[in-house]
């Protein structure tokens, strides 16, 4: 079951890297949220506890309800225009992404022969957090740089799950919190630099000055 | 053996007799989903019957290429048809590594088809050999990166063999079957030039990419073109239902069963695509074929690592 959901991860990932809506990105996410949660209300399936169903029920909050809303908030707010402007070719940003899964897959087999991991949802998170890298790397908007960061952390959780199936519980919530701050802050400075500049592209900040 | 060569045989014709059927059910049901009444069921042997009865007449700088690449065209569909599995009746050819030979068959249909129209001599249908080679380049990975994994699943290299040992009592199978069937419906709608790719009833000769290879040919080479492309459609139908043969447990009956409800699912799908989507611009297209691929090369990682 959590290799099926891995799958259907690295699914959103492809999708995201043949995109050109930013509406497209938040609906993934929306979707990596759930398969998330997912995957964590599993294993209390089998024995059940009060203490360990808070952090699903936290994630499907933020990460299904709250931050994909909040970020549609801030898209209808500022009137930010549906393309998502590459600085790359959408397909060769494709072809480097499907060669950076195929490394990963290969990487994490030889590290599966010296410890004890899951490959396919260790592989899946790690791709997921190298794609997201790309995705701020390659990608001229503000808010497509927020969503990327946001997969990125997508990544890192699954990455945690497939290493210890048991997370210190403050860890998890600790990264939650982060998230939710950065993609305020990320809210907060798009307004400020809205009334300063008209665009909300990266190029701009370029030219930044007091 | 008698019984199987009657089987083989059999499916042979039904593909060969319900490929027009399966297309005008297509364009039926398009009509219908855009709110038009449509031709009837029964257009496409209509327009065969028409195009049969007229006298054909070949360009004047056409060579020898040109007058037997209709005929290759349909002869080479009519062997990619008898390799294919229809419901539990074992194909008329069907040997180890045979996956090879029905792509490639495939393969020599289209380069006839390429070379016939650049004999012509008319430079759109130069423009358009262009295309159909450069989409072909990408959309070939596709049809072995999902066959190619089915395979190694299975542990069989032949279409019939591996359809019949796969069993579907895992769960991952079921998430093979849906992501491979994404890829190979993503495969049939550019190899046919079915609608996000390739508008099949567009007339403008600069955005055709399949229609306009045949712009310059008439009577019986259009009908065998034609006819051909018909089988074409039917041979993709087919494969992707395949994929949902292990449900039916090894019965013949099931079989047949799931093989109509598969063609007329297909069918229902492929018009609701042609109908909400809308065509991508040339340039994006490779991008389609390698989103594609990319789920082809997915499924091959996850089966070499769950094994």
């Amino acid at each position: 079951m959590e290799n099926v959901l891995s799958i259907l991860f690295c699914l959103s990932l492809f999708y995201l890297s043949v995109t050109s809506r930013v509406k497209a990105y938040v609906t993934v996410l929306r979707v990596q949220g759930i398969i998330l949660t997912i995957l964590l209300v599993i294993p209390f399936l089998s024995h059940f506890s009060v203490y360990g169903i808070i952090i699903p029920a936290t994630m499907l909050i933020v990460k299904v309800i709250y931050i994909p809303r909040y970020i549609n908030k801030v898209i209808l707010d500022l009137d930010i225009k549906r393309r998502i402007e590459p600085t790359i070719q959408q397909m060769v940003f494709l072809a480097l992404v499907i060669a950076t899964i195929v490394i990963i897959f290969f990487a994490s087999q030889l590290l599966s022969k010296s410890t004890p991991l899951n490959v396919i949802p260790f592989a899946s998170g790690f791709s997921a957090i190298a794609i997201g890298i790309y995705i701020i790397m390659f990608r001229k908007k503000l808010i497509v740089h927020v969503c990327g960061f946001l997969v990125l952390e997508n990544g890192i959780f699954l990455f945690g799950t497939s290493v210890a199936f048991e997370l210190p519980m403050l860890i998890e919530l600790g990264t939650l919190l982060d998230v939710f701050v950065v993609v305020f802050l990320m809210g907060i400075a798009l307004n400020r630099i809205s009334s300063t500049f008209e665009g909300f592209e990266v190029a701009h900040l370029g030219r930044l000055k007091d | 053996m008698g019984l199987g060569l009657l089987q083989g045989i059999v499916s042979v014709l039904v593909v060969l007799g319900l490929s027009p059927l399966f297309a005008g059910l297509v364009n039926k049901l398009k009509a219908i989903l855009t709110g038009r009444i449509g031709a009837p069921l029964l257009q496409p042997y209509y327009e065969m019957q028409r195009l049969f009865r007229k006298e054909t007449i070949n360009a004047i700088g056409s060579s020898f290429i040109s007058r037997i690449s209709p005929l290759v065209n349909l002869v080479t569909m009519i062997i990619a048809a008898a390799m294919l599995p229809v419901g539990f009746w074992k194909p008329v050819i069907s040997f180890d590594g045979d996956i090879i030979l029905f792509a490639y068959i495939l393969g020599l249909s289209r380069f006839f088809q390429i070379l016939a129209a650049m004999d012509i001599g008319s430079s759109f249908e130069g423009m358009g050999a262009a295309r159909e080679a450069t989409f072909a380049l990408f959309a070939e990975p596709i049809f072995f990166f999902s066959f190619g994994s089915i395979s190694f699943i299975s542990g069989y290299t032949s279409l019939y063999m591996i359809l019949h040992s796969i069993q579907h009592q895992n769960i991952s199978y079921e998430v093979f079957i849906v992501i491979c069937s994404i890829s190979v419906f993503m495969l049939a709608v550019t190899e046919c030039s079915r609608m996000p790719v390739d508008d099949p009833n567009t007339h403008l000769e600069l955005t055709m990419i399949h229609e306009v290879m045949i712009l310059d040919n008439s009577g019986l080479d259009l009908f065998l073109y034609q006819y051909s492309g018909y089988i074409k459609l039917f041979i993709y139908a087919i494969l992707e239902i395949s994929f949902f043969y292990p449900f039916s447990g090894q019965g013949y009956l099931l079989g047949i069963i799931i093989f109509i409800t598969g063609s007329l699912v297909l069918a229902t799908a492929l018009g609701v695509v042609e109908t909400i989507a809308s065509r991508y611009k040339m340039k994006n297209i490779p991008q389609y074929l390698l989103f594609a691929t990319a789920i082809g090369i997915l499924n091959l990682l996850i089966y070499t690592f769950t094994r």
